[in-house]
């Protein structure tokens, strides 16, 4: 800004009284534009030509490096899953999970609001314990359901299963052992 | 007959006759809308942080009233403060009364009832829903009727001016007049349904797409083009100085409406829309630094050799931290459109920060000092209070850092809060209900802010009301800055 002069451009009889000078734009100023300028050719040409980035390729570059650094969270819900049961310990725990996250759809007494009743005979998504996991740990986004896999552990999952099994066992009568029955899972 | 405070204006006897009139009707209903559209915005921000506020009402819901409060403040305050200062400050510039008395009438009138339109049809749930063009349809015709009344007498007024040369004030007030013309028509057009429900003509990423070209440029030329045009007039008359550069004032205007028309899409990324046309928002945005920035160098530069007075005219500090305001927003602008900004700001109370510290800041504070300086000068008299101006100041400033750094702070959090993951990968916040609980504090702070934001400008309201029924200056008297 050394550069000032200061002059007057006598323009002020057209700007009721308003005085112009001529000054030069600030050198600061004009780089600051010219490395934007540059910087935004430099760095559309770099991400669509050079690297070829995208959003999905930052998708999956994510989810790989999710999957490199948890190897083991298939293997872990597997691993729950075949050593599920319905105990005393389990239930009581899952008592508490339930009532922490799953009343606002499907009430205290699980008889069911914005989400499915558990004390009837309808299971809309799988009656057998395996669909009964599977619904928990996976969700069902278009109906609402959330997906708890990545919420909860896979213990905490066997546990508010086991709750709701239970629960199920004694309003419609039927018992545990026919709803963890291994075999194919209902559809 | 208007008395200026300016040694350097044309003598009376030399003077058109000019519509001031106009001038104070305008004047006024933008103290009364300024006053009623912040009064919305801090009931809502006690809805966020206060749920029974809501009233329980479906007309009172946070929903309907958050239309309400940024059409109020946008279109109401913002777009009666800009009106009065191109009426008054265009028929000086370009040395004659506006072209035609019965349309600057009807382009008042008009946009009044537009208002008033709002403001009864928005409560009730008649909404376009889309942002910050929420009004349907009969009211967004009459927004065209009366926008090419005033486009008319606008261009007309140009035509008939008595100067060769048009001052830099007025090119800016062009590019608004044209600008929202195209904005408004193409974003709002829909087939009509019934007298109140329309379709629009775009659909899925194409109307996404129009309506953040046109979100975007309503803010670059509703609430940037003519306020920087209101500045480069009030400014160097308020500080009786030169303006600093007539070189960096053209090469910024032209950079900053190229530029800006491109920017849209920064509100769109990481969406359905290509990579590219994400691209493309991003790097315009960033080019839109050093534009941004000439209009706030010209300004603070513009007061060298008047720094003595900034320290105790209300006047020059509203405009000098309205200028500082705008040189910060249009610098975290840019740096939110970053992908990677983006990630993390996006969804959160960190946009809000950024938009209220721009609308506070810039839009606000510029329109305070004019308007402060104006009263004085259109209708001749003293400051009725004039240490009231000095507080207001103080309440606007304090208010708006405390807003923006609360809301700041509770966009930092929650963003990060959201994507956060545990030692086995999970999300660390599983219930999205605890953040937004979290939040809480900060949504307090930001009534507070509010508050005392809302204040100033009601004993701004209050000032003016005293002044303008208050004694004029004896003939002849220079009316002294506050």
């Amino acid at each position: 800004m050394s550069k000032e002069t200061n002059r007057v451009l006598g323009h002020a009889d057209e700007s009721d009284g308003i005085e112009e000078y001529d000054n030069p734009l600030p050198d600061w100023w004009l780089g600051l534009f010219w490395f934007t300028i540059i910087w935004a050719f430099g760095y559309g040409i770099h991400y669509h030509f050079i690297a070829n980035r995208s959003q999905e390729s930052e998708l999956a570059a994510e989810m790989a490096a999710a999957d490199a650094r948890w190897p083991t969270q298939a293997e872990a819900m597997a691993a729950a899953l075949s050593e599920f049961a319905v105990t005393a310990e389990a239930v009581t725990a899952g008592e508490a999970i339930f009532t922490q996250y799953c009343v606002a759809c499907h009430s205290a007494d699980l008889s069911g609001g914005i989400g499915p009743s558990f004390l009837d005979e309808e299971w809309v998504h799988g009656g057998q314990a395996a669909d009964i996991l599977r619904t928990i740990t996976e969700g069902v986004p278009d109906k609402g359901m959330v997906p708890w896999g990545g919420i909860l552990s896979p213990e905490q999952i066997n546990q508010v299963g086991a709750y709701v099994m239970s629960k199920h066992s004694e309003a419609t009568g039927r018992s545990i052992e026919d709803i963890v029955a291994a075999g194919a899972p209902s559809a | 007959m208007e008395q200026s405070t300016s040694g350097t204006v044309a003598t009376p006897a030399s003077r058109p006759d000019y519509d001031m009139d106009i001038v104070k009707k305008f004047f006024t209903a933008t103290v009364v809308w300024g006053i009623v559209g912040m009064l919305v915005g801090v009931v809502i921000a006690l809805q966020l942080a206060w749920r029974p506020a809501n009233l329980g009402l479906p007309w009172t819901t946070f929903g309907r009233l958050r239309p309400l409060h940024t059409n109020a403040v946008v279109f109401a305050f913002g777009g009666n403060v800009v009106f009065t200062g191109i009426y008054h400050s265009m028929q000086r510039l370009l040395k004659t009364r506006m072209w035609n008395d019965t349309l600057s009438r009807i382009h008042f009138w008009g946009w009044q009832l537009i208002i008033v339109a709002a403001a009864v049809t928005l409560p009730l749930g008649l909404t376009q829903s889309k942002e910050y063009a929420e009004l349907i349809w009969p009211i967004d015709v009459a927004i065209t009727l009366v926008w090419v009344v005033f486009a008319v007498n606008f261009f007309a007024t140009v035509a008939i001016r008595k100067v060769e040369h048009m001052y830099v004030a007025i090119w800016f007030y062009m590019s608004f007049v044209i600008t929202i013309a195209v904005l408004h028509i193409v974003n709002s057009l829909v087939i009509p349904a019934t007298l109140f429900r329309s379709y629009p003509i775009y659909a899925g990423l194409t109307d996404a797409l129009v309506q953040w070209w046109y979100g975007h440029n309503a803010v670059g030329f509703f609430l940037t083009t003519p306020f920087l045009g209101l500045m480069y007039y009030y400014l160097p008359r308020a500080a009786d100085r030169p303006v600093y550069s007539y070189r960096l004032s053209i090469i910024h205007f032209w950079a900053l409406v190229f530029l800006y028309i491109w920017a849209g899409p920064h509100h769109l990324l990481y969406s359905a829309l290509p990579d590219w046309a994400q691209t493309l928002g991003m790097v315009f945005s960033i080019m839109l630094i050093a534009p941004s920035w000439g209009g706030m160098l010209n300004g603070l530069l513009t007061l060298k050799g008047a720094w003595d007075r900034v320290r105790t005219d209300p006047i020059l500090k509203f405009m000098v931290v309205a200028v500082s305001f705008y040189g910060m927003s249009t610098f975290e602008g840019p740096m939110m459109s970053i992908r990677a900004v983006n990630g993390l700001a996006h969804y959160t109370n960190w946009v809000i920060g950024h938009v209220h510290s721009g609308a506070l800041g810039w839009v606000g504070m510029i329109s305070f000092g004019m308007l402060y300086w104006m009263v004085q000068n259109i209708w001749n008299r003293p400051l009725a209070y004039p240490s009231w101006a000095s507080h207001h100041f103080w309440l606007a400033t304090i208010g708006i850092v405390i807003y923006t750094v609360a809301m700041w702070a509770a966009g930092l959090m929650e963003g990060l809060q959201w994507r956060a993951l545990d030692d086995a990968g999970r999300l660390a916040n599983p219930i999205f209900l605890d953040i937004t609980h979290r939040l809480n504090p900060f949504l307090w702070l930001r009534v507070v802010g509010g508050s005392m934001y809302l204040v100033g400008a009601v004993m701004m309201g209050i000032n003016f009301w005293k002044t303008i029924r208050g004694p004029s200056a004896p003939a002849g008297a220079r009316v002294e800055g506050v």
